[in-house]
């Protein structure tokens, strides 16, 4: 806890990670990298599902894949009893790829084609509607095909946080949410299978849950009681929040981030709580995606250069940027340096390599002094930077694994000029300047 | 129609077949034309039979027992005995008539006064109901004695002719051991036939019903031969054949019939006969002088006497296993008792399920190092770790850091909440309240000597109050850390007395899963030990509904491949609470035993091409849970999977060895979890194994959904079946 004077700095170095030191990495696999340790995905997953399997006896995840689908990091989920959530006929068709099956794919989001639909319907995915548009084009697929897809809809709701998403799905409130229903209902080609909600992203609070997972549970129950139809599983999203410090944030947001027993506790006290009959209690599956990943992600990398700013604030340029970790835009990203330097820190600003003004990872943090060519890892990229990266400028680089007996894997190969110039076709006549 | 009349024409046949205790119909078919070799008497053995029968039926008593023949049996040897010794006619026929009934009140009498011991009363009947009728008869002058036992052969010629006559006498002078004619002349005695052929015949219909009992006849005979020998009497004079039969009888009884064959229960037949052939000639002497015979008093007295004294064993170190289900025949009560033995040794009565969701370890298991010793070493200390072994997160210097602390504490079985402790403050980490050393606590109350205990839960978590009627499964309040709880846990005890600080009672857990060298194993009653990583089977829907049975539950299949197309069976329960699926095309029934989360067949009668028949083999062991992967084995009685017919060696050695297997597996199949309820494809394998080779194997399948089962497979070298769930 700080006193007045604020938090004690401490730039305690990260010189190994799963027992490899970091500055062998960048010698052997470029700077800068990212790295993953398998060790601390599986440890997060089970610690999640224990949070949640201790408390009710019928829990899923579903891996979801924007968060980070590197297709290694989705089979150590996959591995795990995750199934896939995606939000794209692409994502679908690299969770099938991956050897899903297509009965353990949550087909989620505002953007699927009918091809994609027609696909899912085939496959007997879960399809979570998310607007009417989408509600009458699955009755139309799903008559063409003469199946009956399991469905379930996301549903957007007051949950007592700002703002409310309510982009996503049908509102609960405004009774949209039961027009949906009703109609799926009487339709004879859809299957309602769940209800589905995601109420946000990075909830600092577990009280959200507890109202939104209390509202499905209304729901649910106003179904039997209406249609005598027992809702087979309630989807309650992802959206906890990890150990990262959001921008902004007074305390480290390892101090202020609800553990898994806390979302877990809130969610399943409210579905104990709702009058499900014992051999209708529907299974729970939880998309979790940020906090089972984040941890386990580092990206390492060199310091190019220091010098000083015009007022005089020391600067650090790193070979890692906003091109890399997009997640910098929201988070107050955890620097350190790989190998051990002097405790005498300064006010610094953090820059990437980018030749561009945005390029900023922290715009002023209490820092060691690090010179040129010293090594840094930022903790807790995870999530969100493997999808959401830029080809920008420069190269994406490396990412590699370390298993469970600190053996290294390369997962995804660093960019070439080939890489990208295999894309490209130049017409002819361009061809000679 | 046959099955509403079931007691009257099986009841008829295992009145003769039940005199060896056998409901074997071939034997029955074998002993009534002997009981007829002598015409008159055969005849109103019958008729005895069916009047006994007919009134037992009118008085109104159980149609199971008299289909059985357990009341019919003495009375066709009353009736044989008036039939050889007196002239027939009408006068006997009216006697006969209240004798059969006589013998039916005293058989009725004696089930009541020696039944509440648990006691058989084998042939008393007949031997009290006939010494009364030779005393009585002796003033009854219309009666005139026969004396067709003088002139057999007359009788003889008038039924078959010369070639008949010269046929029996034969037979009868055939050229064998003298100790083997008295052992047949013996035989023959019981149904009042004093002729090699008779015994002869009976011997074979022995064999045909039981190599045990055929075997146990040969040892129980020769070893009072022996007995007789040693002491200076010659058995095979004739005065001794009349009473051979009851060491015959003798070593039957207590050599496999009513004792569980093996060695032990041969050495005891060694060992009673000679104090029957005590108990024959000392009553011998006595009954003389009022001219009665003994008839099978020995047998009774000291094979009732025997099993009596057994009941007062404490420990069972004699090797003598009494029965606990009575299958009619040595053989079969072998099977399955070893058979039952090798599946539900240290099964309990009341199952109890772990107190908590999700998978926890044992931290301190029954005569633990750190309090579960003496008189409360039967008791678990559980707490939940991560995969590094660790019990909690951080640096565990709260409770909350501990994974096990808050989480939902359940009930382990149906009861009513006993007692209830809620307001013990948690300890802070490290410290003991050793002034309130249970710490809160609920006791659940499942039967009036039957007591749970859940101890060192979190403070005002508690939910039930007393006297709170609670399920299996229901919350009960959260783990926590009161009383002398340094960290952490939860303490599970079962005890046999209702207060806080009652002894613990050694009680098994029932149906959960176990991971103790890193893979999940089905257990299905176990002590979980120290170390081990336990958790409750979670019914998956569509399991419970394709396997579950209840009471009432109809079952209707399409079916091809089995003579008829289409199966209808219930779910029925019997007096004795025993479970079974009757088959209402055949009769045939299915016995089961169903636990919290799983259901185990145990017997099987009837028609051996019923669809049901296949079923039992298949769902023979199944559990509701779903686990990827998991494997389930088992053994069958080998009687229910081999033909009956064809284990005639293996019958002989029985008691002693066995090479023959007949072992059961079923797959659940390889996946992920999936939404409920969930389609499903199971299979498995039963393999029939002679020294340990197998030598056949059958296949089968289970396709089942949310509604149920679906269909049901079966194949093997002669069966091809489909049986469709409609």
């Amino acid at each position: 806890m700080p006193s007045k004077f604020g938090l004690q700095v401490r730039h305690d170095p990260i010189t190994e990670i799963d027992g490899v030191p970091v500055t062998s990495l960048l010698s052997r696999f470029g700077s800068p990298l990212f790295i993953y340790s398998e060790k601390t995905i599986r440890h997060t997953f089970r610690e999640a599902f224990r949070a949640f399997s201790s408390r009710y006896p019928n829990v899923l995840f579903s891996w979801s894949y924007k968060t980070n689908y590197l297709n290694a990091i989705c089979k150590v989920f996959h591995q795990e009893g995750s199934w896939a959530e995606v939000v794209s006929g692409f994502e679908y068709k690299k969770a099938l790829a991956n050897g899903v099956k297509g009965d353990q794919i949550i087909f989620n989001g505002p953007d699927k084609s009918k091809a994609d639909l027609q696909l899912a319907v085939k496959n007997g995915s879960l399809i979570h509607i998310d607007h009417f548009d989408e509600l009458y084009e699955l009755i139309e697929v799903a008559k063409e095909s003469n199946a009956k897809p399991n469905v379930a809809i996301r549903i957007n709701m007051d949950a007592g946080i700002y703002p409310a998403w309510d982009r996503f799905g049908f509102n609960y409130e405004n009774g949209e949410a039961w027009d949906a229903l009703n109609r799926i209902m009487h339709c004879e080609n859809l299957e309602l299978a769940g209800l589905h909600t995601h109420i946000g992203t990075y909830i600092m609070s577990t009280e959200p849950y507890r109202i939104a997972a209390t509202k499905l549970a209304e729901l649910a129950i106003g179904l039997e009681r209406k249609y005598h139809h027992h809702i087979r599983y309630i989807d309650m999203g992802g959206g906890f929040a990890s150990k990262n410090t959001l921008k902004g944030g007074y305390y480290p947001g390892s101090d202020t981030t609800p553990s898994f027993e806390d979302y877990a506790e809130a969610i399943v006290s409210a579905l104990m709580k709702a009058d499900f009959h014992p051999d209708h209690q529907p299974l729970l599956i939880l998309e979790t995606g940020r906090a089972l990943i984040d941890d386990a992600g580092y990206l390492a990398g060199t310091v190019i250069a220091t010098k000083r700013l015009a007022d005089g604030q020391r600067a650090s340029i790193l070979d890692a940027g906003v091109n890399l970790l997009f997640t910098s835009f929201w988070y107050d990203h955890d620097i350190r340096p790989a190998v051990p330097v002097s405790d005498q820190t300064e006010e610094t600003a953090i820059f990437g390599p980018l030749c561009m003004n945005i390029d900023v990872i922290r715009k002023s943090t209490v820092f060691p002094l690090l010179k040129k060519g010293d090594p840094f890892v930022i903790r807790r990229v995870g999530a969100y930077n493997n999808t959401q990266w830029l080809q920008f400028i420069t190269l994406r680089p490396n990412v590699v694994l370390i298993d469970k007996g600190s053996q290294v894997h390369v997962i995804r190969s660093e960019e070439t000029l080939e890489t990208l110039n295999d894309l490209e076709n130049t017409p002819e006549h361009l061809r000679v300047h | 129609m046959l099955q509403k009349y079931e007691w009257f024409w099986k009841g008829f046949l295992n009145s003769y077949s039940q005199i060896f205790f056998s409901d074997n119909k071939g034997f029955a078919a074998i002993l009534i034309p002997v009981t007829f070799i002598d015409l008159f008497a055969g005849l109103f053995g019958m008729l005895s039979v069916l009047f006994t029968n007919s009134a037992a039926r009118l008085i109104g008593y159980d149609p199971m027992k008299i289909r059985n023949g357990y009341y019919g049996f003495n009375s066709l040897l009353v009736g044989l005995g008036l039939g050889i010794y007196y002239e027939p006619g009408i006068v006997l026929l009216i006697l006969l008539a209240i004798a059969a009934i006589l013998t039916l009140f005293i058989s009725v009498t004696l089930e009541g006064v020696i039944g509440k011991y648990y006691l058989p009363h084998l042939s008393l009947p007949f031997v009290f109901a006939l010494w009364m009728l030779m005393l009585s008869s002796r003033e009854f002058y219309a009666l005139t004695l026969n004396e067709r036992g003088i002139y057999t052969l007359n009788d003889l010629y008038i039924i078959g002719g010369h070639s008949l006559v010269v046929l029996y006498e034969w037979w009868n002078q055939l050229d064998i051991p003298s100790v083997f004619r008295t052992y047949f002349l013996s035989l023959g005695a019981i149904l009042f036939q004093f002729s090699v052929l008779s015994g002869m015949l009976i011997a074979l219909g022995l064999l045909i019903y039981s190599r045990i009992a055929f075997t146990l006849s040969f040892l129980g005979f020769f070893a009072a031969w022996c007995f007789y020998n040693i002491i200076g009497a010659d058995l095979t004079e004739v005065g001794y054949s009349y009473v051979g039969f009851n060491y015959i009888l003798t070593a039957i009884a207590i050599g496999g019939f009513f004792i569980i064959p093996n060695v032990w229960s041969y050495f005891w037949v060694l060992l009673v006969v000679p104090m029957v052939s005590i108990v024959t000639i000392s009553l011998g002497s006595i009954l003389n002088v009022f001219q009665l015979p003994v008839y099978a008093l020995p047998f009774n007295m000291v094979v009732l006497i025997f099993l009596y004294v057994l009941k007062f064993r404490i420990s069972n170190r004699s090797g003598l296993h009494t029965l606990f289900v009575q299958r009619n025949s040595p053989e079969r009560n072998l099977y399955s008792w070893l058979n039952y033995r090798e599946r539900f040794t240290g099964r309990a009565e009341t199952p109890v399920r772990l107190p908590f969701l999700g998978e926890w370890i044992v931290r301190q298991g029954h005569n633990g190092p750190y309090t579960h010793k003496n008189d409360w070493r039967h008791a678990w200390d559980f707490e939940m770790v991560d995969e590094n072994g660790k019990t909690y997160r951080k640096k565990g210097d709260f409770p909350e850091d501990y994974y096990c602390f808050n989480k939902p504490v359940t009930a382990p079985a149906d009861g009513i909440v006993e007692e209830i402790i809620d307001d013990i403050e948690d300890n802070i980490i490290g410290k003991r309240n050793l002034g309130h050393n249970w710490g809160n606590t609920v006791i659940i109350k499942h039967s009036d000597d039957f007591y749970s205990k859940l101890s060192h839960l979190k403070k005002h978590s508690v939910k039930v109050r007393r006297g709170d009627r609670i399920r299996h499964g229901d919350p009960l309040g959260l783990c926590g850390n009161s009383g002398n709880s340094p960290y952490p846990h939860l303490h599970f005890q079962l005890q046999s007395t209702p207060y806080v600080g009652s002894k613990t009672r050694f009680h098994p857990v029932s149906n959960y899963y176990c991971n103790r060298d890193g893979s999940r194993k089905l257990v299905e009653t176990g002590i979980p030990e120290k170390d081990d990583l336990v958790s409750n089977i979670q019914a998956n829907p569509s399991l419970k509904k394709s396997f579950q049975l209840v009471p009432g539950r109809i079952m209707e299949f399409e079916v091809e491949g089995t003579a008829k197309s289409h199966a209808r069976w219930e779910v029925k329960i019997d007096n004795y609470m025993n479970q079974y699926v009757e088959c209402a095309e055949t009769g045939s029934k299915a016995y089961f035993e169903s636990g919290p989360a799983m259901v185990h067949f145990v017997h099987f009668e009837g028609d051996r091409t019923s669809l049901l028949y296949y079923y039992y083999m298949a769902a023979y062991k199944t559990t509701f849970g779903f686990e990827s992967g998991l494997q389930l084995t088992d053994s069958f009685p080998l009687n229910l999977v081999f033909n009956p017919n064809k284990m005639f060696l293996q019958d002989l050695a029985a008691p002693f060895y066995r090479y023959l297997e007949a072992a059961y597996e079923l797959n659940y199949p390889k996946r992920n979890k999936h939404i409920p309820p969930v389609e499903l494809e199971l299979d498995g394998t039963i393999q029939k194994k002679v020294w340990t080779r197998v030598s056949e194997k059958w296949k089968f399948q289970f396709k089942l959904d949310g509604k149920g089962l679906r269909e049901f497979h079966f194949n093997g070298r002669d069966v091809q079946i489909k049986a469709k769930c409609v």
